[in-house]
């Protein structure tokens, strides 16, 4: 105790080791940190308006008929975004569909079920899928995938379903290639897996166990645990992991434009092939001038504005999970 | 420092007398437990009796919890434990492998050192372990709810709110939500592992009180590190020490007139 006190004096008497706050190198900092943080908002506000101002003169010439129109002639200089619009939203949320279960899946066994000894190598597995390049998955996609998506299941389904009302339109090809919207759902489901996957695992680790135990305690099973406590105790990682896949989904560019079939038409078939915003605009770009270049730009633009809804709607999903 | 008990007279007079005549509910025989290579219980022998509350006490790491986990088994959810031995319950061995695990969970209830409501209403956290084990009308359901809130002595204060998250309430009423969860199943059986612990000091009283109440209708365990609660509590005392049993009986005689050196020294506060 007597040590305590003499030491608590000395730190008080001694001479001071340390500068007095507010001098010239706090400044610095200060300015420094402020700076970093501004810049952010600037690089977001200047791309914004550059695509903006880019794409504005086909915004003025099509008006909002650039959103409702599904032709995009470049002979005609008629450009409309509807098909892109639409053949973005929808293979990103096949891609959820088939991706986020996989991924709670894996969250789950990782967690619950998988033996010590497995977890790491499994785990590390999933993690080395991330790291695989967009490019890698789009040759994959058209050259191994493709071909056997359209023997083994476009063919063989559209024979089946072919005349059925809705299905018979929903699966039903006229060309089986095996590039199309689903192929395009498809590879992106498997690349955002790693993200959901790795982001669920971390929230179910971070649960108590007390948690868990308590629901074991109550003789659950270990699917009531996982489907009524463990899941909506995570939800609110669970909906931000499944909405950053969501936005990755959306701006994947070169897989994408690989295997969705770069067609701009309407179809009713999730195995026609379709284009998204991202890869009607690595299509084009290399060629496209005047109207054209515009029309890209503004496309842009909407993707921009998309993505930006997506994180909204993830916070207000989010806040109403926290709330409740 | 003193030989004088730290647990006066006064401390344990009130008490409801131990009965040792009561039937015995758990009875513990041999048993043995390894976490891995390391011996976390010595062969250990117990009897619990029926409706009486028996307090778990020793220093951190005695085993006391190790021990309270063996009666339900949670511990098998960590593949590395085991238990060796006989533990009878109502004459059946709960180690024996053929034992239904989801069933023995709902005849031993189990309340944690922290508060664990589920994340749903208040009214379905309590109803929850009800529907995996009984098909109820609402009406039923509805009774059985209530029922278990009055019991947890939480009913006055959410009766208005069954319907809001249970993690919405303070941590003294999510422990007795949790009590309510475990009262609503019936079971023979309620084990508590040191419930008062992330709590303050009314929210324990109110837990002691309510401890005290359960008694009249189940068999309690409660693995205690604060000795004044054991007093407060319990009828029957069993101190523990490096994985072993040193000695156990009436409360009452545990903190009086302990036999062993060791269970004097730790409640004369020498170590622990």
């Amino acid at each position: 105790m007597a040590a305590l006190t003499e030491q608590i004096s000395l730190a008080r008497t001694g001479s001071p080791a340390r500068k007095k706050p507010g001098g010239l190198g706090d400044q610095l900092f200060r300015a420094a940190s402020y700076a970093s943080a501004l810049l952010v908002l600037l690089f977001l506000a200047g791309i914004l308006a550059s695509i903006a101002y880019g794409g504005w003169p086909a915004f003025a010439e099509f008006g909002l008929g650039f959103i409702t129109s599904s032709s995009w002639n470049i002979g005609q200089e008629q450009y409309g975004a509807l098909v892109a619009i639409v053949g973005t939203l929808v293979s990103a949320v096949l891609a959820l569909l088939i991706g986020v279960p996989i991924s709670i899946g894996i969250a789950v066994y990782l967690t619950q079920l998988c033996p010590g000894w497995a977890r790491k190598p499994v785990s590390m597995t999933i993690e080395l899928l991330a790291s695989v390049p967009s490019i890698i998955y789009g040759m994959w996609g058209l050259f191994i995938f493709a071909p056997l998506f359209a023997h083994y299941v476009q063919m063989p389904v559209s024979s089946v379903v072919e005349g059925m009302p809705i299905v018979g339109t929903l699966f039903y090809a006229r060309v089986p290639s095996g590039v199309g919207i689903l192929t395009a759902g498809i590879i992106l489901a498997i690349m955002i897996v790693p993200f959901v996957a790795s982001i669920t695992r971390d929230m179910l680790d971070q649960i108590p166990t007390v948690l868990r135990e308590s629901a074991y305690g109550i003789g659950c099973t270990t699917w009531e645990v996982v489907r009524h406590v463990l899941v909506p105790q995570a939800s609110v990682s669970i909906i931000g992991a499944v909405m950053l896949g969501l936005g990755r989904a959306l701006g994947e560019t070169m897989a994408v434009t690989f295997v969705i079939g770069n067609a701009n038409r309407l179809s009713g078939s999730i195995f026609d092939p379709g284009s998204t915003i991202a890869s009607r605009i690595a299509n084009e770009f290399n060629e496209a001038d005047g109207l054209q270049l515009n029309s890209l730009m503004a496309l842009g633009c909407i993707l921009f504005i998309i993505t930006f809804i997506v994180l909204i709607i993830a916070r207000l999903l989010v806040r109403r999970v926290k709330v409740a | 420092m003193n030989a004088a008990p730290a647990i006066t007279q006064a401390q344990l007079t009130g008490r409801h007398q131990a009965d040792d005549q009561a039937p015995i509910r758990i009875a513990v025989k041999d048993l043995n437990f390894y976490y891995g290579s390391f011996h976390g219980l010595k062969s250990v022998n117990l009897n619990f009796h029926d409706r009486q509350v028996t307090a778990l006490i020793g220093p951190s790491g005695c085993g006391k919890s190790t021990l309270l986990r063996t009666f339900n088994r949670i511990y098998s959810l960590y593949p590395e434990q085991r238990a060796e031995g006989e533990i009878l319950l109502d004459g059946q061995n709960v180690l024996d492998s053929k034992v239904d695990l989801n069933e023995l969970r709902s005849r031993i209830g189990m309340v944690f050192q922290k508060p664990t409501p589920f994340p749903m209403s208040i009214y379905d956290n309590v109803a929850f372990g009800l529907r995996l084990y009984e098909k109820l009308p609402k009406a039923d359901l509805d009774v059985r709810v209530e029922e278990s809130l009055r019991k947890a002595a939480l009913w006055d204060e959410v009766k208005d709110k069954l319907k809001q998250s249970g993690m919405g309430l303070s941590g003294g009423q999510q422990q007795r939500l949790c009590i309510a969860r475990t009262v609503a199943q019936r079971p023979e059986v309620i084990l508590f592992d040191e419930p008062t612990s992330a709590l303050d000091p009314i929210s324990t009283g109110r837990i002691e009180e309510l401890i005290e109440q359960l008694r009249s209708e189940f068999t309690i365990v409660i693995v205690t590190h604060n000795m004044q609660q054991a007093a407060r509590i319990s009828q029957f005392t069993a101190f523990m020490y490096l994985g072993e049993l040193v000695e156990f009986g009436p409360t009452t005689r545990i903190f009086m007139n302990p036999e062993k050196r060791q269970t004097q020294d730790y409640i004369t506060g020498r170590f622990g």
